[in-house]
């Protein structure tokens, strides 16, 4: 049993270790073991010992034999009894940069060397790769050890091994060995890691073998974030070169990486780190379509905290896409569909919303659309020492470019049958290459070559190009401006100008020429003269002696090009032939520094006039000052209006002189200021004023000598001082000849002004007088008048208003709603008015009654026959009209036609006085002119309504603008009929005037009846007392009537009038009381 | 002999002191702020000529750590290296408009890296490089959104260093 055992234990070692080494050692590696990088194996040989040292003179030496052992269990060959002693540690390894491989064979005997009778074995080592190309060998000899060297030229090859081992004259060679330099490398770590994102969201890594032929089938993926490079994640990966990693979080960057096994369980180097940050995820990235179709593109939101559903997408990060084109894939991926119509370049960007934001990260996806688009090119040439040509575009910001040209030799007119042709040039790239530029500049071109110009979009699996442009440099120079400007201002009110054209081009050029006068600079408007033939023009002028600044530029004649800029400015030349003969008059404001104590003066100059003598035109002032003690200074200056200085007090003469180029004016004149005191010689000073002159005058004192001249001065009030507006500057002069006693100011002047007049002797001023002129506005005073005299009428109107109003009486008139004859009827209702008194055309509406007010009327009119109660009640109806917005009166009596008129008028409150109880009161008259009459009813409904006013609202009452109304017709009445001219407004007044009518009546002979409506109003007991206290002085001194309402409006209806109870009753007319309501 | 004694050490300093001064530091802070002010000018010109809609947010500052955001300045020491990480950024940029910010802030550096010279200050070497090449190598196909964050982040560095002149005199 022990020895089944034993031997069962031998052979499955045989066959473990055979089968580890067919494992681990291929089949070109025979003999040894690949373990660390290295090979291993042991040799041990069999040598006949004795006979070799016995049979010298034999000429075979003996020949050993060799067997290699697993090298693995190197003690248990060694026991081998046969070969001890004769046994060889093989080892072989890459060296450096694994281009050489070193073998290495040890003899057993070496490690025991220790024993002095060992004789040493003779080995030599001989190596040789195993090529198809070259055999490179190499042999090494030595005692116990050898050592080999072999250059690989760094291919992995397979190296022979023999080895043979002398001993004593015996010798022994080693079985064939070959060792593989490919096992004895560690195997490449994988490269082009890199990750994919699914539709569905899921991040997967891959990655390639470094090595075509690679077996490895075992890998390694690990990851951390950057900031915690310690703690890896490991993930182990079989038979497959990708991995799904889905526990990666957003917003981190991570470094990932990777390594495999080789087959002999050499694990590689890991790969070279790989960086990225999940944050949106495009599928595709990039996408190449054409115009027209539909393109969809996935977005993968890697942060969990966004969502699908709140995904936007923007079109080249401006355009909101509408979200009818979104569709949600799951809670993290959300699509877009999109149809770009247009050839050209296109991003669009998932974002999520937040607020009403748009929160976004760097990435995007881009849509390249196949076609050419138009890139809108602008070129621009130059022609100079080096021709240049500068071309500009539109394209996309997101798109970067490449602008490529191609130059042909031919009109760009006929490119178009080249096209195709190999007779142009290589293509040629902006020399400032791919990027986001908008314009390039080409140097070094032909300006009579045609150039072929187009854009490239960068990226995408293909190209996106625009329309190609045919540009030939010529058609498109702006040339230089031209130079060397001359311009002179001539006498003859010419303004001529010269200039140089540019030298480049060649072509004929044509120009334009601007010009502006310079002392109108601070407003530039530029005249422009164009376009000019010649380098030269005359241009004719309004004025001689001004100055100009003139610009010229051109262009190409014939053919197209562009405009040069402006020349430079130049200002011209005045041409003089003499010194201007006359300085200008001036004038001073002195100003004393309150704080410095110094004191400023400012000389206004006058301009002088320049088209005077064209001959000799002024283009300065010289100011000399002339202080006391004789020093002499001068300031020389361009046409200033102003010129200020500091005056020291002392005596002290300024001239102000014109100059030119060739001198100075001779006959100036001079200012001395001093400080002493003034001479009075004014004796009197005036203005007077009408609307557009001031006239002024003044004398003089008799013995004092006669001033050189007079200025007098204002302030100009159309400048307002709050506006910076200086006192020099507001300041106004005129100089007047010593002779002169008065002076007329035509202009326009304001109310009140300030003027002040200066005699002016050879050694300095004398002392002023000032005169204030005012003068009133004509339209101010007109109006004033105006409102005068409206105050004075408003004021007699309402002082007659108040004595009439005084003496009005206010009666009530009944409530016809309680009347007999009224039953049932409604008042408020326009028809049952007018159906109870139907209009008559002959009386027209009361014009001054308020259009809120409701009128309540009745009108009796009565024929001039004597008075019999049937007549009268025949003609007596009573009108009886309400409206809210209009007043009328009206009557209607068909069949008379000399009227005697009874009116009853009802007002009824205005808004304000709404639902309060009105009053209604008559009259009744007799006329004998109707006319007169009907007058005389208008102003009755009139005074009726101011009554009723006051009688309601004593607010209101006196402001009713009927009193205006009512003078004038009382003047009117008084004119025409004085009898009837107090029968309205009171009956307080109406009793007295009745008094008078009946006196009158009396008189004339003319029977003239008054008639009273009474007052049945219960509820008015104020008035009753007051109605009563009239009747009473009514009976005494009328004939009062007293008639019933019923019978009166009944007899509208019918005509017939029951005589009996006429006759039967007093002449005495009831009076009404109507309550007119206002409708809500 | 005593005079060359004491000629060499006086020769020594007054070069140390030609070496020390070669900016006067008022007038190198008038030139960092006339430059900062030119870059804040030109990425607002630049920024806004992509017309990017305005509700647009990209990059909130905590992502992309590599490109400085709120970079604290606490000398000129810190001040070059966040320049220098920003003019890397913008190398990755393409050619064309970003290209002139570009000199400036190159321009820029330059001043401050020979003040820190002068000074005898250490020059650090920018941190993280290799995970700010990752960066670029991921992030510079995008270069408009790219370019817009790295721009908007160095406008408010620049915004930072003009109100900080006064770190200019520290390394």
């Amino acid at each position: 049993n022990i020895l089944y055992d034993g031997l069962l234990m031998l052979l499955s070692n045989t066959v473990v270790s055979s089968l580890s080494l067919a494992a681990l050692s291929p089949s070109d590696g025979r003999g040894g073991i690949y373990e660390d990088l290295k090979w291993k194996a042991l040799l041990c040989c069999e040598l006949p010992f004795a006979q070799t040292l016995d049979d010298g003179l034999s000429e075979h030496p003996p020949v050993g034999q060799c067997q290699l052992l697993n090298a693995t269990k190197p003690e248990s060959s060694s026991k081998s009894p046969t070969l001890s002693g004769n046994c060889l540690d093989i080892l072989c390894w890459l060296e450096g940069e694994q281009t050489n491989l070193i073998c290495n064979a040890k003899s057993h005997r070496a490690a025991a060397a220790a024993s002095l009778f060992a004789v040493r074995p003779q080995l030599v080592v001989q190596m040789n790769v195993l090529s198809d190309e070259a055999n490179h060998a190499a042999q090494c000899a030595g005692e116990d050890t050898a050592m080999c060297s072999i250059s690989l030229h760094g291919n992995d090859a397979t190296v022979s091994l023999n080895i043979s081992i002398s001993l004593n004259g015996s010798t022994a060679l080693s079985p064939k060995m070959q060792v593989s330099t490919h096992h004895l490398r560690r195997p490449e770590p994988p490269v082009n890691l890199h990750y994919n994102v699914t539709t569905e969201g899921e991040v997967i890594f891959r990655w390639s073998d470094a090595q075509p032929n690679s077996d490895a089938i075992n890998f390694e993926i690990r990851y951390a974030s950057n900031s915690s490079l310690q703690q890896w994640e490991v993930v182990k990966v079989k038979g497959r070169s990708w991995v799904s990693l889905n526990e990666l979080s957003s917003g981190i960057r991570y470094m990932v990486q990777v390594r495999c096994q080789s087959h002999i369980n050499y694990w590689s180097e890991w790969s070279q780190p790989f960086y990225f940050t999940l944050g949106v995820s495009y599928i595709p990235a990039e996408i190449f379509t054409t115009p027209g179709s539909e393109v969809t593109i996935y977005a993968v939101f890697h942060n969990r905290s966004w969502s699908a559903s709140k995904a936007v997408w923007m079109l080249n990060g401006q355009v909101k896409i509408p979200e009818s084109q979104y569709r949600v894939i799951n809670e993290q991926v959300s699509a877009v569909t999109v149809t770009v119509d247009e050839p050209g370049f296109d991003t669009l960007m998932c974002c999520h919303q937040w607020g009403e934001r748009f929160k976004c990260i760097i990435a995007y996806a881009k849509i390249y659309t196949e076609g050419m688009f138009n890139a809108d090119f602008t070129c621009q040439s130059k022609n100079s020492e080096v021709d240049t040509m500068s071309c500009e575009w539109n394209k996309s910001a997101w798109a970067q470019v490449r602008l490529l040209y191609r130059q042909y030799t031919s009109m760009c007119e006929t490119i178009s049958e080249m096209e195709g042709s190999e007779e142009a040039e290589e293509n040629m790239e902006c020399p400032s290459g791919a990027g986001d530029h908008r314009e390039c500049t080409l140097r070094n071109l032909s300006l009579f070559s045609c150039y072929k110009i187009w854009l490239e979009v960068e990226g995408g699996r293909g190209k996106v190009r625009s329309f190609p442009v045919y540009v030939a440099p010529i058609d498109y120079v702006k040339p230089s401006p031209p130079s060397v400007l001359e311009a002179t201002t001539l006498p003859n009110k010419i303004l001529s100008v010269s200039w140089s054209r540019p030298r480049l081009p060649v072509y004929d050029m044509q120009y334009e020429l601007r010009f502006v006068a310079l002392r109108e600079m601070a407003n530039t408007q530029w005249k422009v003269i164009g376009p000019l033939l010649e380098p030269q023009a005359e241009i004719q002028l309004k004025e001689s002696c001004i100055q100009f600044k003139v610009e010229v530029r051109c262009r190409r004649l014939n053919g197209s090009g562009y405009w040069s800029d402006w020349s430079m400015s130049y200002t011209s030349v005045v041409y003089n032939s003499k010194a201007p003969e006359m300085g200008p008059d001036f004038w001073r404001v002195i100003e004393e520094h309150p704080v410095r104590s110094v004191t400023n003066v400012t000389l206004i100059i006058k301009q002088p006039v320049l088209a005077g003598d064209p001959y000799s035109c002024v283009e300065g002032l010289v100011i000399e000052h002339r202080a006391s003690g004789r020093a002499v200074w001068s300031n020389e200056t361009t046409l200033a209006q102003f010129h200020s200085f500091q005056w020291r007090k002392e005596a002290h003469t300024v001239t102000v002189m014109s100059r030119n180029a060739l001198g100075i004016s001779t006959q100036n004149r001079n200012m001395t200021l001093s400080h002493q005191p003034k001479r009075r010689c004014v004796r009197s000073f005036s203005a007077v004023a009408n609307s557009s002159c001031v006239y002024l005058s003044w004398s003089l004192l008799s013995d004092h000598p006669v001033p050189q001249s007079f200025v007098i001065e204002w302030l100009d009030l159309k400048k307002d001082p709050e506006q910076d507006v200086s006192l020099t500057e507001r300041l106004q002069w005129v100089r007047v000849q010593s002779a002169s006693r008065d002076l007329s100011l035509c202009r326009r002047f304001y109310g009140s002004e300030e003027f002040t007049l200066y005699p002016v002797f050879v050694d300095g001023e004398g002392e002023p007088v000032r005169y204030t002129a005012t003068r009133g506005d004509p339209a101010a005073y007109i109006l004033l008048l105006i409102i005068a005299f409206l105050s004075v009428v408003l004021f007699v109107t309402l002082l007659m208003s108040q004595n009439q109003m005084r003496k009005l009486m206010w009666k009530d008139v009944p409530n016809p709603n309680k009347c007999s004859w009224a039953k049932g009827m409604d008042f408020r209702q326009i028809n049952t008015i007018e159906n109870l008194f139907p209009h008559s055309e002959g009386l027209t509406a009361c014009p001054l009654l308020l259009v809120s007010e409701s009128i309540c009327e009745v009108e009796i009119i009565e024929k001039t026959h004597p008075v019999t109660l049937e007549h009268e009640q025949d003609n007596e109806v009573p009108i009886y009209k309400s409206g809210n917005k209009t007043a009328t009166d009206s009557a209607l009596l068909a069949d008379s036609s000399e009227p005697l008129s009874l009116e009853a008028s009802t007002a009824a409150a205005t808004p304000e006085t709404s639902g309060q109880s009105s009053v209604t009161y008559s009259t009744v008259l007799r006329s004998d002119q109707p006319s007169l009459l009907r007058k005389q009813q208008e102003s009755l409904s009139s005074s009726s309504d101011e009554g009723n006013f006051s009688a309601n609202n004593s607010e209101i009452s006196g402001s009713f603008p009927g009193g205006l109304w009512d003078l004038e017709n009382h003047v009117c009445s008084d004119s025409a009929n004085p009898r009837h001219s107090s029968s309205y407004n009171s009956v307080e007044e109406f009793s007295e005037t009745s008094d008078q009518d009946y006196e009158a009546s009396e008189s004339t002979g003319v029977a003239k009846d008054l008639y009273y409506l009474e007052v049945n109003e219960e509820e008015e007991e104020e008035d009753e007392e007051e109605i009563e206290e009239t009747q009473s002085e009514q009976e005494n001194n009328e004939i009062v009537m007293k008639v019933d309402a019923r019978p009166l409006l009944e007899g509208k209806k019918s005509t017939a009038v029951d005589s009996s109870v006429s006759h039967s009753i007093p002449l005495y007319l009831p009076q009404f009381r109507t309550e007119c309501i206002n409708p809500p | 002999m005593y005079f060359s004694v004491l000629l060499y050490p006086c020769i020594l300093g007054m070069l140390s002191l030609v070496h020390a001064i070669p900016v006067h530091p008022d007038s190198l802070k008038n030139l960092v702020k006339l430059q900062a002010d030119t870059i804040i000018l030109r990425i607002k010109d630049h920024n806004e000529k992509l017309k990017l809609s305005p509700k647009l947010l990209i990059g909130d500052p905590e992502l992309y750590p590599e490109v400085p955001a709120n970079k604290p300045i606490q000398g000129l020491g810190s001040i070059v290296e966040t320049l220098s990480t920003f003019h890397k950024v913008l190398q990755r940029l393409p050619k064309g408009h970003v290209s002139q910010i570009r000199n400036d802030l190159f321009t820029l550096l330059g001043y401050l890296k020979d003040r820190m010279t002068s000074m005898r200050c250490t020059l650090k070497e920018p941190a993280n490089e290799r995970s700010l090449d990752a960066f670029l190598e991921n992030n510079a196909t995008h270069h408009i959104t790219f370019g817009f964050l790295a721009l908007d982040r160095l406008k408010q560095f620049m915004q930072k260093l003009i109100v900080n002149l006064d770190h200019l005199k520290s390394c």
